[in-house]
């Protein structure tokens, strides 16, 4: 409501005057997250001479891919108005579900088992949304509450180990020199980047974001897509779920807790709104790394991790200041 | 002296100057109109006045003396309030606390009861007749009603000046007529009253003097309305002559008429829809016109696949046609241009040309985007719209004016080339200039064989615009009429919903009942008699009309009576009928029509003064006229 108001005002908008730097900027999400990204980079590395190693960066590779995966998902929801706060819960019982599948039907099957774990709870999430016009809030916070209570139950709250190589593998291995899990983080992007730029279904997200009545008007499949982007939130859940079983080679029924706030933060650190209709997929790619930069310069200049929480907190309320700025006030992010 | 005098106003909104040195003079006890084409400043100049806007410079006297607004309250404090079209109420908040609201912002303690007293002597004194009681909550008044609310919160503030911008967008005719007599008690009352509006019609039966600005100056300033012609105020708003608004270019293109493209027959959706059937040929604008709240829009939307039926059949060129949802109907060939452009029409974060292709994506069946196929059909519709092609990269369709946004969304539609547009007041909020050029386009678009149907609230475009009227009251569908037969009185009458016919129909109940006979209220007009309401089913006094009926006189079986028009029972020379005719005035003066009563003529009684005595009383006498 109050964004129709602000934006249909039968009285001009007052204009900031802009000078051509600022409104490349204000325009291009995507162009003021790699500004942003070479800033973090360029002050870490003054401070940590460590920071441009190698090993550094393979682990900031590392670090990313689960929370990058969860927040791919999490940009769609967003983008379409929404929120998803189950999807750590749902990273939690699909990794369970693997767990429990891959000593008797091995790995392949386990995974197809996870992932679509993580797609039918999504799939719930969406379906009772979208046809129960329930708020996604209330409605995936019952999730986060259900799969964080499912994870307990199916595991009987113990961890399961023994988790076979080839499961391993995935985040072990690299080509050229770059991690597996990284790389198919890239494809991931690309391929939801592609989808958002030039698939039907991708400007299809950004309408229902940005006036849902409109769309529906226009004859876009309004619900098909608002569920699919939950289905979507839900499977990659289950990739991430995949990718932190291989990581950390145990699958324990607390797994993906907080990721749900992670996800948020990098989506919006990304220069999404929270009602929808504007972000950019590549701009939360650059949330995930400078959350992750944050995170790891501190650990490399020795703060206490306790520390972190503020630092990305700061980081949030900063971007969406930036963003509120860059854009006139027309909006609130 | 003026209450109020602004000279030399100048402001400006980034690279577009809106105004550029406006004046305007307003004086006590006056309705001063303020028109002016979309984006000739009228609104700016408004939100100076209200305090809203600041100048950038120019000077400000009230009372002579030279005054800066530099906020709202401080309006407020001068006695300056502003009723805007979107009401600004608080729907959950009692009449009583939505009228006393700007008191809330004031220092002090607030004493309920004085409150009340003065909201409730406010009420009394202005909006008696719209039955506003001060415990009913905003949510439950109609939208007449709340802007009725609306004034009283103005008035409330012993505001010296009221502007009321744009007021009867969202208003029937009676509530029209009913907020005119407020208007009229609030100058009466020594109050000056700023009218922004771009309907002429309304300016020249209300206002005293007018102010036109264009292209945010000053083109009359105080020109007393009783020197001006319509075409005259036409010429100064928009600078060129419009020598026809509605485009109609002598007969419609009514040669071809096959099969209709849409027959909709005793069409049910409750709760607004009853009992409709209708049918649209192609190439024909058909307009369905009746009051906000008779439930045009309903019927639009049943057709359209958002809500569904209950009952009754549509048909979509001859073939039975149930749509499920906007994605089926637009597959059929059917597109909707809804009443509120903002909230349903128009993607905000889209550039203009993905609001251009918005329905080309619905309708496309591939993965990709498929804009590509549609690069000739947007050059070709570019030039129908007049839009040069570097404004489609233009971030925001809601930067455009009302008329350029709507053309848009029309062409969003024609690109897919459909065979029935459905059209939801398509002229709301959209100047005068630029509504000749929509209407243009339609004609346009009719002519190429699409079937148009058109709801609309204003009389006078209906039957401007429409080759056939379709009637709607109380969900229902009263008549359906060649336009070129009515006028805009009896158009309104026909629409008058059950509530305010109530009384009338109330009286023709009785007539019938105590003659024996049947009772009708009809109106005449160039040898025609308009049926409005008819009661009594008695064969052997049969006038020859039913209810929505506009036969001519000759044709009907009381031709005598109808020519003589007088109130005593007049025999027809075949001996078999007589009839009383009772011409009736309604509040505010004007002809209402006739009230008749036909029975057979050995049974005409002989008290007829008496009995349009009893007639009258009942019509006329209650509730008695506002003294005004």
């Amino acid at each position: 409501m109050s964004k129709a108001l602000a934006t249909s005002g039968r009285t001009p908008a007052r204009r900031p005057v802009q000078s051509r730097v600022v409104r490349l900027l204000a325009n291009q999400i995507e162009l003021r997250m790699l500004v942003l990204l070479v800033v973090v980079m360029a002050v870490l590395s003054r401070i940590s001479p460590y920071f441009l190693t190698t090993n550094n960066l393979l682990n900031v590779m590392d670090q990313s891919v689960i929370a990058g995966m969860v927040a791919l998902g999490q940009t769609l929801v967003i983008l379409i108005g929404g929120i998803d706060l189950s999807v750590g819960s749902l990273t939690g019982v699909s990794a369970i579900l693997l767990g429990l599948t891959f000593p008797h039907h091995g790995v392949p099957l386990a995974i197809v088992a996870c992932l679509a774990t993580g797609a039918a709870l999504g799939l719930v999430n969406g379906v009772i949304i979208t046809a129960g016009r329930i708020a996604p809030f209330v409605v995936t916070l019952g999730m986060m509450s259900i799969g964080r209570s499912m994870a307990y139950v199916l595991s009987g709250a113990s961890s399961i180990g023994n988790i076979p190589a080839s499961l391993a593998a995935l985040t072990s291995d690299s080509l050229f020199g770059i991690p597996i899990d990284f790389l198919c983080l890239i494809a991931a992007y690309a391929i939801a980047w592609l989808f958002l730029t030039y698939a039907k279904g991708g400007r299809t997200l950004y309408a229902i974001g940005s006036n849902v009545e409109a769309a529906r008007i226009a004859g876009l499949s309004v619900n098909l897509w608002s569920i699919a982007a939950y289905v979507v939130a839900g499977f990659m859940s289950a990739v991430a779920a995949v990718f932190l079983t291989s990581k950390i080679l145990s699958i324990d029924p607390i797994g993906g807790v907080g990721e749900e706030l992670d996800s948020i933060a990098a989506v919006v650190i990304g220069g999404a709104s929270l009602f929808g209709g504007r972000g950019s997929i590549i701009g939360t790619l650059g949330g995930v790394f400078i959350m992750v930069f944050i995170r790891n310069g501190l650990n490399l200049l020795n703060v206490s991790p306790y520390w972190q929480g503020t630092a990305i907190g700061s980081i949030i309320i900063a971007a969406v200041l930036v963003e509120r700025l860059l854009s006139g006030g027309r909006r609130r992010a | 002296m003026a209450v109020l005098a602004l000279h030399d106003i100048w402001k400006r909104f980034g690279a577009t100057i809106a105004l550029a040195g406006a004046a305007f003079t307003q004086e006590e006890g006056e309705i001063h109109a303020l028109v002016g084409a979309n984006g000739a400043g009228k609104s700016t100049l408004s939100h100076v006045i209200s305090g809203h806007i600041q100048p950038d410079s120019g000077s400000i006297l009230l009372d002579g003396r030279p005054q800066r607004l530099g906020g709202a309250r401080e309006a407020i404090r001068a006695g300056i309030a502003m009723v805007t079209q979107e009401t600004s109420l608080a729907p959950d908040l009692s009449v009583l606390e939505n009228i006393m609201l700007p008191r809330l912002g004031m220092p002090g303690r607030l004493h309920w009861k004085a409150m009340r007293r003065d909201a409730e002597e406010l009420i009394a004194r202005l909006g008696r007749e719209a039955g506003v009681s001060v415990t009913a909550r905003v949510r439950d008044l109609a939208i007449g009603q709340r802007q009725i609310v609306e004034i009283l919160k103005a008035v409330a503030l012993n505001s010296r000046i009221v502007i009321f911008d744009e007021p009867t967008a969202s208003l029937s005719p009676r509530e029209t007529e009913l907020l005119f007599d407020i208007v009229r008690n609030l100058a009466a009352t020594g109050h000056g009253v700023i009218f922004v509006s771009h309907r002429l019609e309304e300016i020249f039966s209300l206002c005293r003097s007018v102010t036109v600005l264009r292209e945010g100056r000053v083109a009359a300033e105080s020109v007393p309305l009783r020197d001006l012609t319509q075409g005259e105020l036409i010429r100064l708003m928009v600078g060129r002559e419009l020598s026809d608004i509605y485009a109609r270019s002598g007969a419609p293109a009514r040669a071809v008429r096959e099969e209709p493209v849409l027959r909709v027959g005793h069409l049910d959706a409750p709760p607004r829809v009853r009992d409709v059937s209708f049918t649209v040929h192609a190439g024909e604008i058909v307009a369905l016109a009746g009051l906000v709240g008779a439930g045009r829009t309903e019927i639009l939307e049943v057709i359209f696949g958002l809500s569904p039926a209950h009952g009754g059949r549509i048909e979509l060129d001859g073939k039975p046609f149930t749509p499920t949802s906007p994605r089926h109907a637009i597959r059929a060939g059917v597109g909707l241009i809804p009443e509120d452009r903002g909230m349903l029409g128009t993607i905000p974060d889209f550039s203009v040309r993905e609001n251009l292709l918005l329905a080309h994506l619905g309708a496309y069946r591939g993965f990709g985007l498929g804009y590509r196929l549609r690069r000739p059909a947007i050059q070709q519709l570019l030039s129908l719209l007049e839009l040069p092609e570097h404004r489609l990269l233009d971030a925001n369709l809601l930067t455009f004016s009302g008329g350029m946004q709507q053309k848009v969304i029309l062409a969003r539609w024609l690109m897919l080339s459909p065979r029935l547009l459905l059209l939801d007041e398509p002229t709301r909020g959209v100047d005068i200039g630029t509504r000749s050029s929509i209407y243009a386009l339609l004609r346009r678009i009719a002519a190429e064989g699409v079937a148009c149907l058109v709801v609309s609230s204003d009389f006078e475009e209906v039957i401007g615009l429409a080759d056939r009227i379709v009637v709607i009251s109380d969900g229902a569908d009263v008549t359906t009429i060649p336009s070129e037969l009515i006028d805009i009185e009896k158009l309104a009458m026909f629409a008058a919903p059950r509530s305010s016919a109530e009384r009338t129909h109330a009286i023709l109940e009785m007539l019938a009942e105590r003659e024996g006979g049947v009772a009708f209220w009809i109106g005449i007009e160039g040898g025609r008699v308009f049926c409005f309401d008819r009661v009594g089913s008695n064969r052997a006094a049969d006038p020859g009309f039913d209810r929505g009926g506009f036969p001519e006189i000759v044709a009907t079986r009381i031709p005598a009576a109808l020519g003589r028009r007088v109130p005593r029972f007049i025999e027809e020379p075949d001996g078999a009928l007589a009839t009383m005719l009772v011409p009736v005035r309604g509040r505010g003066g004007h002809e209402f029509g006739l009230i008749g009563v036909t029975v057979p003529a050995t049974s005409a009684r002989r008290d007829e003064a008496a009995l349009a005595r009893v007639i009258r009383a009942r019509l006329e006498g209650e509730p008695a006229r506002n003294a005004a």
